[in-house]
């Protein structure tokens, strides 16, 4: 190739320029752009079949890309084998050596780069200290639980101090208790060693509680990148706010901060014109009598933290689901309410293709 | 008082010995069928081999000879020493070109296609092991298959003898013979591993063959073990496939026994037998360790 293309800013842990991944005639990734900055906790977060997988093994090097380039700390990697660059996986199976004890699993990517045993001990030592297991060094895979074995994946992937550490669902395998307890670990973890982390799932809650940013990915692309709130507040997208968070759609018109929505009510909206897909949150909306959509309540539900509310109204296909976290004053089902937002919490959206 | 104690326990122990009992029941036929078939027989190849044969006949006369005798000849030492090397070398090709196919089968062949690949190894079983051997001599003999070849190709111009009858083709066939024992093992240990392991290794920068050698093959030790086991085992007893692409050169061991045995030294031809069954049980000892892989585990 005669010219040969700039290397991205110094600041970019990871990019990704226009990569495509074909399987055949099945396209899996169409035209991925992404920077992730350095020692950034990056989530790929998207669906099954979303390609945030592959994403992550196109990074990994375990599948070679079909177009566009993968550059790490402005070297060209997208061309070097799995154990040439300067990446490391936790994967979602662990993957851990039954026949090494933990220690030797996590020595064993020092070994593999011919790292003296002098230098190595203290290494794998440090590591295991990482993820609180310095106690846990003759053990076997076999012997440890599943979050034990978890950290052990992740000492033995860190120890060798990549560049990234991939993370291909490694909370998956474990119940949910033990998830968040491991989130606040990893993200403990990630401060302490500075590594960018790349992150993939498919649980809203878990990349929202762990990243500094999040790209949430849909049929091999890249829906929206931003911060968890930012994809909270501001979906760019019907996809993004369906799959992040509950949400409440109204086909609208809107005109000057107001949406008319397929009832005739005239409710508050951000800006836009034209025909439009109203967004807002469950727990935006607030009982309101003199509320301009006006609906049933169709059912009540206790969640502890609060009460969600069903209203069926003319304006949309499902019931319009409320969040209250005043339970004072809760209508009975068959009541008739009026529901009301502010202007700031309705989010304007593409309409819905006829 | 004691007694009113000590009675419950009791009763329990009895009953724990008589389900015991129950769940031995099962053992019975084959004890039965191993006792009057192999422990009695073998009792007797023992005792024969430490009498003698005069004239034709055993005689019950305790005696080294037959020990003594076997080795003081030199053709059959150095035809014992020709036979172990004939089975270390036949078992490490079987094994080495059975572990590649294992890989690729259990790796790369979606599962569908994995019966009828396996059966594809079976079906040499469908025929009968004379006929497989014998068709070696028409694809190796001076008018067999690969003289053909060689002189149509204008290789030779002359039918070459040198492809039968002596150790190589020996050691050919019996790869033929023992590939599909090694495959099958091999696979059903292989067909378990977790492929992310090689993943995971390659990741942390072992090149494809390190992670093989490294996290593969110590995972199927005890499967390794076991084909090797079952290649090793029946080749050292091997004597129709000598005898037949063997010719003179290619005598094994088994050759001595049924030439012992066909010329009525009864005594001799036993106690070469119990040299190889002694020789396996040596084996079998030594590789006892390596079977085990839940030992190795911690499990």
């Amino acid at each position: 190739m005669p010219s040969a293309p700039a290397p991205p800013a110094a600041t970019a842990g990871i990019e990704l320029r226009s990569v495509v991944k074909r399987y055949g005639n099945q396209v899996a990734l169409r035209g991925i752009e992404l920077e992730i900055r350095d020692g950034e906790f990056f989530c790929l977060l998207g669906p099954s079949g979303c390609g945030k997988t592959t994403t992550l093994n196109l990074i990994g090097g375990f599948v070679p890309v079909t177009e566009g380039e993968i550059w790490i700390r402005g070297r060209r990697i997208h061309e070097l084998p799995p154990h040439k660059r300067p990446v490391n996986t936790v994967f979602q199976s662990y993957a851990l050596f039954p026949h090494m004890n933990v220690r030797e699993n996590v020595r064993f990517g020092l070994k593999m780069d011919r790292v003296s045993r002098a230098e190595s001990t203290p290494r794998v030592e440090e590591a295991l200290a990482l993820v609180g297991l310095e106690d846990f060094g003759d053990r076997m895979p076999a012997q440890l639980s599943g979050g034990q074995q978890q950290r052990v994946a992740v000492a033995r992937a860190l120890v060798k101090r990549p560049a990234v550490l991939l993370l291909d669902e490694p909370l998956g395998a474990l119940d949910l208790k033990l998830r968040q307890r491991l989130q606040i670990e990893l993200t403990q973890i990630h401060r302490d060693v500075g590594t960018t982390f790349v992150y993939v799932t498919h649980d809203q809650e878990e990349a929202m509680s762990m990243a500094d940013r999040i790209a949430v990915m849909n049929d091999g692309r890249i829906e929206q990148i931003g911060t968890p709130e930012e994809v909270y507040r501001a979906p760019s997208s019907r996809f993004v706010a369906d799959f992040i968070g509950d949400s409440n759609f109204f086909a609208a018109t809107v005109e000057s901060g107001v949406a008319v929505l397929g009832d005739g009510s005239r409710v508050p909206a951000a800006a836009g014109e034209g025909p439009a897909t109203l967004m807002v949150r469950p727990e935006s909306i607030r009982l309101d009598p003199g509320g301009a959509l006006r609906g049933r309540v169709v059912q009540t539900s206790f969640l502890g933290k609060h009460v969600r509310i069903a209203v069926e109204t003319g304006a949309a296909e499902a019931p319009v689901i409320v969040a209250l976290h005043d339970p004072s004053a809760l209508p009975a089902v068959g009541d008739g309410v009026g529901l009301a937002w502010s202007t700031g919490d309705s989010v304007v959206l593409e309409p819905e293709p006829a | 008082m004691t007694a009113a104690v000590a009675a419950p326990a009791q009763r329990r122990r009895v009953a724990r010995i008589g389900d015991g009992l129950v769940a031995y029941i099962g053992f019975v036929p084959a004890i039965i069928l191993l006792g009057l078939f192999f422990l009695v027989p073998l009792g007797i190849i023992v005792c024969y081999s430490f009498w003698e044969t005069i004239n034709y006949s055993v005689v019950h006369h305790w005696t080294f000879d037959n020990y003594h005798y076997f080795f003081s000849v030199t053709a059959y030492v150095s035809t014992m020493w020709a036979t172990l090397w004939v089975a270390v070398v036949a078992t490490a090709l079987a094994i080495v070109l059975a572990f590649p196919f294992a890989y690729w089968l259990s790796r790369y062949v979606p599962r569908r296609l994995r019966t009828p690949l396996l059966v594809l190894v079976i079906v040499p079983f469908w025929s009968s092991y004379l006929l497989r051997v014998y068709s070696w001599l028409t694809i190796l003999g001076e008018k067999g298959v690969l003289n053909w070849v060689l002189q149509k190709t204008g290789i030779t111009n002359h039918p070459l003898g040198v492809f039968l009858y002596d150790r190589p083709a020996v050691i050919l066939v019996l790869v033929y013979l023992y590939f599909p024992f090694g495959a099958l093992t091999l696979y059903s240990s292989i067909e378990r591993f977790d492929w992310n392991q090689l993943r995971a290794a390659m990741d942390l920068g072992a090149s494809p063959l390190q992670a093989i050698f490294r996290i593969l093959v110590p995972q199927i030790r005890p499967g390794i073990t076991t084909a090797v086991i079952f290649v090793f085992i029946p080749i050292l007893g091997e004597y129709l496939t000598p005898q037949i692409v063997g010719g003179t050169g290619g005598v094994m061991i088994g050759n001595l026994i049924v030439n012992f045995f066909q010329a009525a030294e009864y005594t001799r031809g036993a106690a070469v037998s119990l040299l190889i069954a002694a020789f396996i049980v040596v084996l079998l000892v030594i590789f006892r360790k390596s079977l085990s892989a839940k030992e190795a585990y911690g499990a």
